[in-house]
């Protein structure tokens, strides 16, 4: 180093300065030559020329080669597909069915040739006439057009002189050579114009005559080719020979050229398959088929393809990216820094659904959306974070107080303008000014009337809407009754720990702020006890407890279950047993209502100072301390499976043996400590535990977290990486996915490294998310996106596809998906359990409700929602199927969730709404014995099986109660039932081949019915009409036969 | 030592006449002053010796007895710049196939970036920013700039140093130059492009630019320093404090233009509104470092600080 400076220096001091170098003979300026640098200079720019050419031809055109590349691919795909294209059209072609068709063919276009070719030979004859009539006769026309319009327009004496030439015109005479027969030598005649007209109008009327003969000819053959044609295509797996040898021309004549989707309405031009031309290749190609080549692959989910077709929507759209781009991978993908919608990566492309599919719940192809958002919505996200979509009925709620506050002000106006307006015609100067007054008066009380009525209408949704209104977890408030009070520090520190795949997630607590926390909850809620329960039996409450339909939700021990509810395998440690069985009686009960208006549980003192008994419940809602509506519900969605009290106590004693025996809780006497309480509530503010939980003073704290419904399209400067930013950067991972990615994972990652107090942290908690479940929200959250989509390509149903959107929310809140099949690809949880697996058990699974809106009757099912039970009496059973020991519970629905269920049924079967019940012929006295004998035949009598509501009877009854079939089924799908109950519902006890076809109906297959043997009607509609008219008084005239 | 984030800043399509500057500056300053030293010693020489000024009759070396007194622009000076076209012509082209434009992202008026740098040309002005209110760095001092510029032929009185490189003969005017270009106005381009991170604070090349970071820098105003609160005081201090160094660096000026015998004849040379108006226009340039030294090292912002305006 030293070395190098000192020859350095050395080499400076040795120039020799401008002034003293040799002066060169000759005149350097004058006499050197510039030729070399010129040329060398001149070589360079041209060459950097051929640069720019090749790369604007070439370097900025990828395509061009990928194209090429193509070609060579795809016809390497069909030459080798070929073959076996030819041997399986061979193979459907010899089938008998395709050569009787194609026999039928020829016999068909044998019997219409002999015709065929008489009027081919007329058609050319004709054609000749035309040709030779119409040269002369066109010329004439045109000539005597613009002759009259000459006329037309001229004046004086020159129009005398244009009408004569018009006249010569018409005259004529015109020659032509027009042939009678189609081999002779045609003779020149003469024409007037007039006659030319006649012939070519003759000759013309002939030519349309011919071609509808023909037509109507090949009626009958062509029916049969496209006949033909179907069969095949039917049964054809793929292209027939032809098309693939079609393709492969097409290959020959391949244009290299930018392929581009261009949708004016949207702004959009999307040139991806300029390099991905596979994609929608009627071919369907995958990796292994291009020796691993992945450019050219078909689009893999060809069925989403088909309702979203590329020539209307696109690519870019669903998969982002930038459509325009073709100069390079990175650009086209949109993977650098400023283009801001990046193509998803695979695992997240279904975050590309959302900006159209916002309202869908549930989507049929997006499995992975579909689980995030049953996430978001169960685990409470929302409780912090609001988003569209969520949390819908508080805001209803708070838009209908709105409205009912607006009308009463505006009631409140009208009456001071009618004192007034009465005032003012008692004061009027004439008769006439106060009755104008007084009638105005009228005119305002109307309007009253009418606001009036509003309000009652308004007034009458408050308490329906304030049933749908839930909380992600239990009501804290009665915490003390509910909880052992060791427990309470324990869960919060760790819930996970006590209790894994909780709802509950973990937050980052200091052990002091978990004692003041766990105080807050401790002395914040209601104090007063609950009445002492006598102890029941476990080992029944175990049956029970596996047989009611419990486990549909919860799980306990290794028997699994649903993981909708908690896991309750150690509730014996945490709970009180009095409470428990207040619990599991009606999970709805509250210890005090809630009153909205005063932002206060309202306790039986309020009630005695208004000389009110302490009543409360659905139907006593009013609040004593002044009228408005009371929560009489506990926020959760667990319902009353109508246990009697009995039964709630051997569950709630077979729950509390479920317990840890070893397990230690320490001794908590902090949770009296007063002075915690002021700090624990403010520590429980901080932590928004109010988003899920019940808590006594913050049942109107707002969210603490960030709104997600744009979360997708924030700037990326806008989401805090803190001191992760260069790691992010340099690890590739600063992005939206990223982020959310690693703030899932670890929701204090972003904290790392930063000094901070306490109560500046990052504040979500742990849920100690599965990688399944990081991608799912990811996925959901890369989606929420400001869309550049037109709001006219949002999927907007209408109609039935809005009563389906309505409805899934429903059905995922209530995870009524548990224990009912409502789509054919949807499994219930609990067929799944062990129980249900035998042929036995698999008869005491709820039934699947797939095409419930064709079976039921909407207005029946509306009643049956109400109240499963179907009695007011006798709750304690099921009401359609007394015989399952698993028991439809009361959810206590709302009208409005009960009308939206009920057309989410029927849309979901695509039927109308409303319904109108058929009008069915009453039986006429011979056809009631008909009916009587054949649905009392010995070889299969119904009511075997079927229940009838009379408890006796119903002891071994296996299948639905009859007495509900005139209200509650429809006759079209009895119908259809009672013919192939194995298609409807296969694996169904209801036996099948009841009926055989016989001509066009359907008769009893099961044996000779003496008396239907002269019947000439439809067995199986004689059946229908008469269950349809079922009645208690024909039960009872059954049992006397 | 970051070298990602050295090499992020030199990469970036912006400020390639940067970097290139960074090296293209330092050579043609001194290949001009390489033969404006010759020239001189040749002034020198043909002063001393008059029968060769007789005879030597180009300004600059090389020159023979014999050659042609007056060579012609075309073809001699033409072929040149030709040459120098084709060879500008092509380093654009490269540059222009390797580099696209560096196009962003839609503006988006609720996000403004950070560093947010004006094009590379304006970086100097808004490096400026830091040290003036921007009425006096946005508005008076560009336009006193393009009137300084617009005014120098007629403030220049010096009749020698036409068509030839030399650095004798026109020391003053070339000093000002290199102080006011070279020092002010290049080195503030390289500040606000290499030095100048997020926040526009100040990063040391090499030093990894976060936006998270904090510095203590708290700026006071000079009366704040002093302790002076109150309005009429505040003025005056700022008044005396600029009129003060109006007088100071004007002495200075003035010193400096009548430094020399040579510059005494220049001086006389000059009307008093050349010389009013040059004095003027340097004192000005002179405040630009004297205001960057206070801020940058004494951490002090407005000497003068008014209800209109702050210097």
């Amino acid at each position: 180093m030293k070395n190098l400076i000192e020859r350095l220096r050395s080499w400076w001091k040795s120039r020799t300065p401008l002034d003293q170098q040799p002066i060169p003979e000759e005149d350097p300026l004058v006499k050197s030559s510039l030729a070399t640098p010129i040329a060398i200079s001149s070589l360079l720019l041209m060459l950097s020329l051929f640069w720019a050419l090749y790369d604007e031809t070439f370097g900025l055109r990828p395509w061009i080669g990928y194209q090429k590349e193509f070609v060579g691919a795809y016809r390497k795909v069909l030459t080798r597909i070929r073959p076996d294209r030819a041997a399986e059209e061979k193979q459907v072609q010899s089938s008998a069915a395709y050569q009787e068709l194609s026999s039928q063919l020829q016999d068909a276009e044998t019997a219409i040739q002999k015709e065929m070719t008489e009027i081919r030979n007329q058609e050319k004859l004709l054609k000749l006439q035309l040709a030779t009539l119409s040269k002369v006769f066109t010329t004439t026309r045109s000539r005597i057009q613009a002759a009259t319009y000459a006329v037309e327009t001229s004046t004086g004496n020159t129009r005398i002189d244009l009408e004569e030439e018009l006249e010569e015109l018409n005259k004529g005479p015109y020659l032509a050579a027009i042939p009678e027969t189609a081999n002779e030598i045609p003779e020149t005649r003469k024409y007037t114009f007039q006659e030319m007209e006649e012939r070519f109008n003759a000759l013309k009327a002939h030519q349309s005559d011919l071609q509808s003969r023909t037509v109507k000819l090949l009626r009958e053959p062509s029916r049969l080719r496209r006949e033909r044609n179907e069969y095949s295509q039917v049964r054809l797996t793929s292209l027939t020979e032809n098309q693939v040898d079609g393709i492969l021309n097409g290959l020959d004549n391949f244009t290299t050229e930018i392929k581009q989707i261009h949708i004016a309405e949207m702004g959009l031009v999307d040139r991806c398959e300029s390099c991905h031309l596979g994609i929608r290749q009627p071919v369907v190609m995958k990796r292994e088929d291009l020796d691993g080549n992945g450019l050219f692959v078909s689009h893999p989910n060809r069925d989403l393809l088909k309702i979203h077709d590329p020539e209307s929507l696109g690519c870019s759209p669903c998969h982002n990216g930038n459509g325009v781009a073709t100069v390079n991978t990175q650009q086209a993908h949109g993977q650098y820094k400023h283009w801001l919608r990046p193509l998803y990566s695979k695992e997240n492309f279904e975050a590309g659904c959302i900006q159209c599919h916002e309202s869908d719940r549930r989507l049929a192809m997006a499995p992975t959306l579909n689980s995030a958002k049953e996430f978001y919505y169960q685990k409470g996200c929302w409780g912090c974070h609001a988003r569209e979509g969520f949390e819908v009925e508080p805001r209803l709620l708070r838009a209908t107080h709105q409205a009912i506050d607006t009308l009463t002000l505006q009631r409140v106006k009208a009456e001071t303008q009618i004192t007034r307006t009465i005032d003012q015609a008692d004061q009027a100067e004439t008769n006439e000014e106060a009755n104008r007054l007084y009638a105005s008066v009228d005119a305002i009380n109307m309007n009253i009337s009418d606001i009036d009525s509003q309000l009652q209408q308004l007034n009458r949704q408050i308490p329906e809407l304030m049933k749908e209104v839930k909380k992600a977890g239990p009501n804290l408030k009665e915490a003390s009754l509910k909880l052992k009070r060791e427990w309470i520090p324990v869960w919060i520190q760790n819930p996970q720990k006590f209790r894994p795949n909780t709802k509950m997630p973990r937050f980052r607590l200091e052990q002091n702020e978990i004692e003041a926390i766990s105080a807050f909850i401790w002395q914040s809620g209601i104090t007063n006890s609950l009445p002492k329960q006598p102890p029941g039996n476990p080992s029944r409450g175990k049956t029970l407890f596996e047989t009611r339909g419990c486990m549909a939700c919860h799980s306990m021990g290794e028997m699994n279950g649903g993981d909708f509810a908690a896991n309750l395998n150690r509730v014996g440690e945490k709970a009180n047993y009095d409470y428990l069985v207040r619990w599991i009686h009606n999970p709805r009960q509250r210890s005090l209502p809630y009153c909205p208006t005063h932002a206060r549980d309202i306790t039986p003192e309020d009630y005695a100072s208004q000389g009110l008994p302490f009543e409360f419940g659905l139907e006593k809602n009013i609040c004593p301390l002044g009228n408005h509506f009371l929560q009489v519900q506990q926020l959760v969605v667990m319902p009353s499976l109508r246990l009697t009290t009995k039964e709630a106590r051997d569950i709630a004693s077979y729950l509390m043996n479920q317990k840890h025996d070893d397990v230690k809780y320490e001794p908590a006497p902090y949770l009296d400590d007063p002075q915690l309480f002021e700090k624990g509530r403010a520590l429980v503010r901080h932590n928004g535990c109010a988003g899920c939980h019940e808590i006594a003073g913050l049942e109107n704290d707002g969210k603490i977290g960030v709104e997600l419904t744009k979360e997708g399209s924030k700037p990326i400067e806008r989401l805090d990486f803190a001191l992760l930013t260069h790691t992010a950067k340099e690890e590739g991972w600063y992005n939206h996915k990223g982020f959310f990615e690693h703030k899932l994972e670890n929701p204090a990652i972003f904290d790392q490294g930063k000094i901070k107090k306490p109560e500046e942290r990052l504040r979500m908690p742990n849920f100690d998310l599965s990688p399944e479940e990081i991608n799912a929200l990811t996925t959901f959250l890369l989606g929420s996106v400001e869309s550049i989509i037109p709001e006219n390509f949002y999927h907007q149903p209408g109609g039935a596809g809005d009563d389906i959107q309505n409805g899934w929310p429903i059905v995922m809140k209530y995870n009524c998906v548990s224990c009912h099949q409502f789509v054919p690809e949807q499994q219930a949880a609990l067929s799944q359990l062990p129980r249900y697996q035998t042929p036995d058990g698999k008869e005491q699974l709820p039934p699947s409700l797939v095409g419930e809106g064709a079976r039921v009757n909407p207005e029946w099912l509306a009643k049956f929602l109400k109240n499963p039970a179907l009695s007011q009496e006798k709750m304690n059973r099921n009401g359609v199927r007394p015989y399952l020991q698993v028991r439809m519970p009361t959810f206590n629905l709302s009208d409005g969730e009960i009308q939206k269920l009920v057309r989410f049924f029927s849309a979901l079967s695509k039927e109308s709404i409303p319904f109108t019940p058929p009008q069915l012929e009453p039986l006429s006295g011979r056809e009631l014995t008909m009916a009587r004998d054949l649905f009392t035949h010995r070889t299969a009598p119904c009511l075997r099986c079927h229940a009838t509501g009379d408890p006796i009877a119903d002891r071994d009854a296996s299948a639905p109660n009859f007495q509900l079939v005139p209200e509650r089924l429809k006759s079209n799908w009895t119908e259809r039932w009672v013919v192939h109950p194995e298609i409807i519902r296969p694996g169904t006890a209801m036996p099948s081949g009841l009926f055989r076809k016989e001509g066009d109906r359907w008769v009893f297959a099961l044996g000779d019915v003496r008396s239907l043997r002269n019947y000439k009607g439809d067995h199986a509609k004689l059946l229908v009409r008469y269950m349809l008219g079922f009645s208690p008084q024909e039960q009872r005239r059954l049992r006397g036969r | 030592m970051d070298w990602a984030q050295l090499a992020e800043i030199a990469s970036a399509p912006d400020n390639i006449p940067i970097v290139a500057l960074l090296f293209l500056i330092p050579f043609f300053t001194w290949y001009g002053f390489r033969q404006a030293l010759a020239t001189d010693r040749l002034i020198t020489r043909l002063e001393e010796d008059p029968k060769l000024a007789k005879t030597h009759h180009r300004k600059i070396e090389p020159y023979r007895k014999g050659w042609d007194q007056k060579l012609y622009v075309w073809p001699y000076l033409l072929r040149i710049e030709f040459l120098s076209a084709i060879i500008c012509t092509f380093i654009l082209m490269v540059w222009s196939i390797t580099l696209n434009a560096p196009l962003e992202e839609p503006a988006n008026p609720n996000l403004t970036m950070n560093p947010s740098k004006a094009p590379w040309y304006f970086l100097g002005l808004q490096e400026m920013l830091v040290y003036f209110d921007p009425w006096i760095a946005g508005v008076v001092m560009p336009t006193l700039i393009i009137i300084g510029l617009i005014a120098i032929p007629y403030l220049d009185t010096n009749p020698l140093g036409n068509g030839y490189y030399t650095f004798r003969q026109r020391k003053f005017a070339i000093l000002a130059f290199c102080f006011g270009f070279l020092v002010l106005w290049v080195a503030m381009v390289i500040i606000g492009t290499f030095i100048r991170g997020p926040g526009w604070m100040w990063f040391w090349p090499g030093e990894t630019w976060d936006h998270h970071r904090l510095v203590f820098e708290t700026n006071q105003d000079l009366h704040q320093v002093l302790g002076i609160t109150s309005q009429p005081w505040i003025g005056m201090l700022g008044g005396t404090a600029v009129g003060l160094y109006f007088v100071i660096s004007g002495w200075l000026v003035h010193k400096l233009m009548v430094l020399t015998e040579f510059n005494r004849k220049i001086y006389e040379r000059m009307t008093l509104v050349q010389y009013l108006i040059l004095q003027s226009l340097l004192v000005i340039m002179l405040a630009l470092p004297v205001k960057i030294i206070l801020r940058l090292l004494f951490r002090i912002k407005y000497i003068w600080v008014t209800p209109w305006f702050n210097i």
